[in-house]
């Protein structure tokens, strides 16, 4: 187990460092500077080069690069260009805690209700209950979630007044957010566990259970359930890096001030130093979580070894 | 393992108050919570302004920062020598009076007896010498700088780094007079004081915090009508009055929230629940609520135009250029395509940027560039047969939707009017900039913003040498006239040239097709008075505002 989890983490020191050499020799292919190249334009191109020189700007793209891995080493993601003087790794950390809170509340609220319709659906297979919860769930993937939002707001926030219509002031404020941002999960949860429920329902060993007289609730948890949710922990490991890491459009409708935008704006404005940072912070998350799914797997299916475990 | 989930679960949910916990929701929510109810009417409880921000606030170092949001919020906590007022005019401010020397070369201002920093420490003359320096200095200085060291005596030299500080005519003779030299008459000098970089700094208190200068609201000392009590780049800002502020009888609203809102939807919602008192109106509700009696619109000092690359065929030619520029009506672009209060252009500089003897230059100079189908029709055919043949045509945009719709509307118009099939291409803004920098177009949609109220942030931007940029535009006699406007002296003599200028520019060589003037349409609340926006420099100016 020990060596397994070793192994993996030297792969994923790899795999950052070929994502952080390619993402920055493609970043610096983009037009432009991370200034006001408006403004810059009444510059000859000797004051121009003056000034970018002043930022490191105009040392050879290789160069810039062996200056940028060396501070990351010592764990320094740089200070931002757009955001002059703030460091990359402040930024991130006031960010990602309103886009985090709201991401796992979602969470949580998409895996309650999803895991209880499919089971309600599956256990009711073929009733009106099923087609109903089916008709939600095609409902919540097929309806983007900026139109829920939007509708929430207009509705929930403006017409009855119940929760904020936007801004982050208090624990209010990310509970709409949350809401919408559960929609897709409560959705895609729901179908999983609907079609593995009715799946693992079908198999002999269930059969064998109710022969022997277990009673109807502990064949659904003890044995049902956690076969059923063996696919769900697999589509949860994406579901949660997406989430947690921010969503554009939600954030932006409720006034979240998240990471969600963040990404898409240093882009933009060509912020080197914070699309560096957000893009290693990104690919981080998502391989780590992606570690702890497969060691997931081997606590809830007995049936999955990890290689190397001694039996 | 069925044990191990409560234990997963208690995890999980100790993570999720961890991430609550370093939330920071703010303190202040009870004032959000308590006007609720009421809000419909015309007046207010409390004594509180409401606004949004369309984007994140960069950065709040005055010396280095550049976009409009982050002046606009800097321009009420901060204060210059003089300050912009409601009609657009330089009011006395730190300082309480000016003299200027009769070549207009030497300006010397006299610091009012009672200005203080917000820790109660006075202001002086040495914080304005140090500040500007600072503005200049190559070691710490912005994008802005050229807005003082343009004008400066020895200031250009010093930020270029060739000379040291002291070479830089700038003096504080005593606490309270500044003596400034300039190297050109610049009428417009004492209007240049009221902008964002020409703010005072405290040394002491600049040293102090060092890198970690206005990086948070305590790390500001504030001079202005307010102090910030709460920043967040990504939320916005929470303001008061600043008590140790000179003037603050005359401010008229307790506290300001100036949240960061990016969708323009949700600021709408938000202002029809009251938690707003002005909101900017998107195209596509302008319709809705064009009668109503809290709608209005105004216009800024950005000219939107067609640059026309003079160093490509077949542009170069002047017949196809005139042709092109008069083959389509900038009326029919705002009031059908855009519908968001801009104004058609008839030519570069804005309206009711100054002129001379109370006029604006508009006023003064009329229309320079009328559309004229027939005219621009007989101008292309001249041009075809002096080519030889139909050239081909293809105009440059950025991919926002504004700029798209333009190009598609001039595609449509050029098809209409002159016949003609014009190719766009579309490349993020950025990348629009980086093509003109390389001469990579014919013709692209483009624009400046004015950086003070006078032509010359215009006219300037075309003169000699001849860059790509600016469509490899050169003309001696438009050079000699913005290089003799700007050593005028007499205002008057001074503006004739200019007005000429503009006119050799768009009629002679039709460097540029004029499309219009960039301007908002918003919804205010009634009790909303006061209100003051400006176009050019800092937009937001909130001193004279009340809200009772």
């Amino acid at each position: 187990m020990k060596k397994y989890v070793f192994i993996r983490l030297i792969n994923i020191v790899i795999t950052l460092f070929v994502i952080a050499t390619v993402t920055f020799f493609l970043m610096k292919q983009l037009p432009g500077s991370p200034f006001d190249e408006e403004k810059l334009a009444v510059l000859s191109d000797e004051q121009r080069a003056e000034f970018l020189a002043r930022y490191g700007l105009d040392k050879p793209v290789t160069t810039q690069y062996v200056l940028y891995l060396g501070n990351l080493l010592k764990g320094d993601l740089g200070t931002s260009f757009y955001f002059k003087g703030q460091d990359v790794t402040s930024i991130l950390v006031d960010r990602i805690g309103p886009s985090a809170l709201i991401g796992t509340q979602a969470i949580i609220l998409g895996l309650t209700i999803g895991i209880i319709l499919g089971i309600i659906a599956a256990f009711r297979h073929n009733t009106v209950w099923d087609y109903s919860t089916m008709f939600l769930a095609v409902l919540g993937v097929s309806v983007p979630n900026f139109v829920f939002a939007a509708l929430l707001q207009y509705y929930v926030g403006l017409k009855l007044g119940l929760l904020p219509v936007a801004f982050w002031e208090s624990y209010s404020s990310s509970i709409m957010p949350s809401i919408a941002l559960a929609l897709s999960v409560i959705a895609l949860i729901a179908r999983y566990t609907r079609n593995e429920m009715l799946e693992v329902l079908g198999q002999d060993y269930m059969l064998t259970a109710k022969a022997k007289g277990v009673k109807r609730l502990k064949i659904i948890y003890v044995h049902a359930i956690r076969n059923a949710l063996i696919p769900v922990v697999t589509v949860l490991g994406p579901i949660t890096v997406s989430l947690l890491t921010g969503s554009l459009v939600i954030e932006n409708i409720f006034g979240v001030p998240g990471i969600g935008s963040l990404f898409v704006d240093s882009i933009k404005v060509n912020d080197y130093t914070t699309i560096m940072g957000l893009t290693l912070f990104y690919s981080a998350f998502f391989i780590l979580t992606m570690l702890v799914i497969d060691l997931l797997y081997g606590m809830i299916d007995p049936r999955i070894r990890i290689s190397g475990v001694k039996e | 393992m069925v044990k191990k989930w409560p234990k997963l679960l208690g995890v999980f949910l100790l993570g999720l108050m961890v991430i609550l916990s370093g939330c920071n929701f703010e303190e202040s929510s009870s004032d959000a919570k308590d006007k609720k109810g009421g809000e419909k009417t015309e007046k207010k409880a409390e004594n509180v302004l409401n606004l949004s921000l369309d984007n994140d606030i960069p950065d709040l170092n005055q010396v280095k920062t550049t976009d409009t949001i982050s002046f606009s919020v800097l321009n009420n906590v901060m204060e210059g020598l003089y300050r912009i007022n409601q009609d657009n005019e330089p009011e006395p401010a730190m300082a309480k009076s000016y003299d200027v020397s009769e070549d207009g070369l030497t300006y010397t201002f006299h610091l009012r007896d009672n200005v203080k920093w917000s820790d109660g420490n006075p202001v002086t003359a040495n914080d304005f010498k140090y500040s500007w320096l600072r503005a200049m200095n190559p070691d710490t200085a912005g994008s802005y700088s050229f807005i003082l060291a343009d004008y400066i005596k020895g200031g250009a030299k010093f930020a270029a780094g060739e000379t040291a500080a002291d070479t830089v005519a700038i003096e504080a003779k005593d606490d309270q007079t500044l003596v400034v030299q300039l190297e050109k008459p610049t009428p417009f000098f004492v209007s240049l004081t009221a902008f964002v970089t020409y703010f005072p700094l405290n040394e002491k208190f600049v040293t102090e915090k060092g890198d970690q200068f206005a990086l948070n609201n305590q790390n500001i000392l504030y001079n202005g009508p307010y102090v910030i009590t709460d920043y967040n780049q990504a939320e916005g800002v929470s303001l008061e009055k600043n008590p140790e502020y000179w003037d603050k009888a005359n401010v008229g609203v307790d506290k300001i929230n100036l949240k960061v809102i990016k969708e323009q939807s949700t600021a709408l919602n938000l202002y029809e629940a009251g938690d707003l008192d002005r909101v900017i109106l998107s195209s596509a509700d302008v319709n809705s609520f064009k009668d109503s009696k809290e709608f209005g619109t105004e216009t800024e000092f950005t000219s939107y135009y067609i640059q026309f690359n003079l160093g490509k065929d077949p542009i170069s030619n002047t017949n196809i250029r005139k042709a092109l520029q008069l083959a389509y009506d900038p009326e029919v672009l705002t009031s059908v395509v855009l519908n968001n209060g801009s104004e058609p252009a008839t030519g570069l500089i804005a309206p009711k940027m100054t002129g001379a003897d109370g006029k604006s230059f508009r006023e003064l100079q009329g229309d320079v560039v009328k559309p004229d189908v027939n005219k621009a029709k007989e101008l292309w055919e001249k041009g075809v047969k002096e080519l030889g043949k139909t050239p081909e045509i293809t105009l440059l945009t950025a991919d926002d939707t504004v700029s798209k719709d333009t190009g598609t509307f001039l595609q449509s118009e050029y098809k209409k009017n002159l016949g003609i099939d014009i190719q766009l291409v579309t490349k993020p803004y950025s990348g629009r900039l980086q093509t003109m920098r390389d001469n990579d177009y014919q013709m692209v949609v483009s624009k400046w913003g004015a950086d003070y109220n006078d032509p010359m942030t215009y006219l300037d931007l075309w003169m000699s040498p001849a860059i790509p940029f600016r469509g490899n535009y050169s003309n001696t006699k438009y050079d000699e006239l913005v290089t003799e406007a700007k050593d005028e002296v007499d205002e008057k003599e001074r503006m004739s040239k200019l007005l000429e200028a503009e006119k050799i520019l768009l009629q002679d060589d039709a460097v540029l097709g004029t499309l219009y003037y960039q301007g908002t349409a918003f919804l205010q609340k009634p009790y909303l008075k006061g209100m003051v926006t400006h176009p050019s420099g800092a937009p937001l100016d909130l001193k004279y505002t009340t809200v009772q």
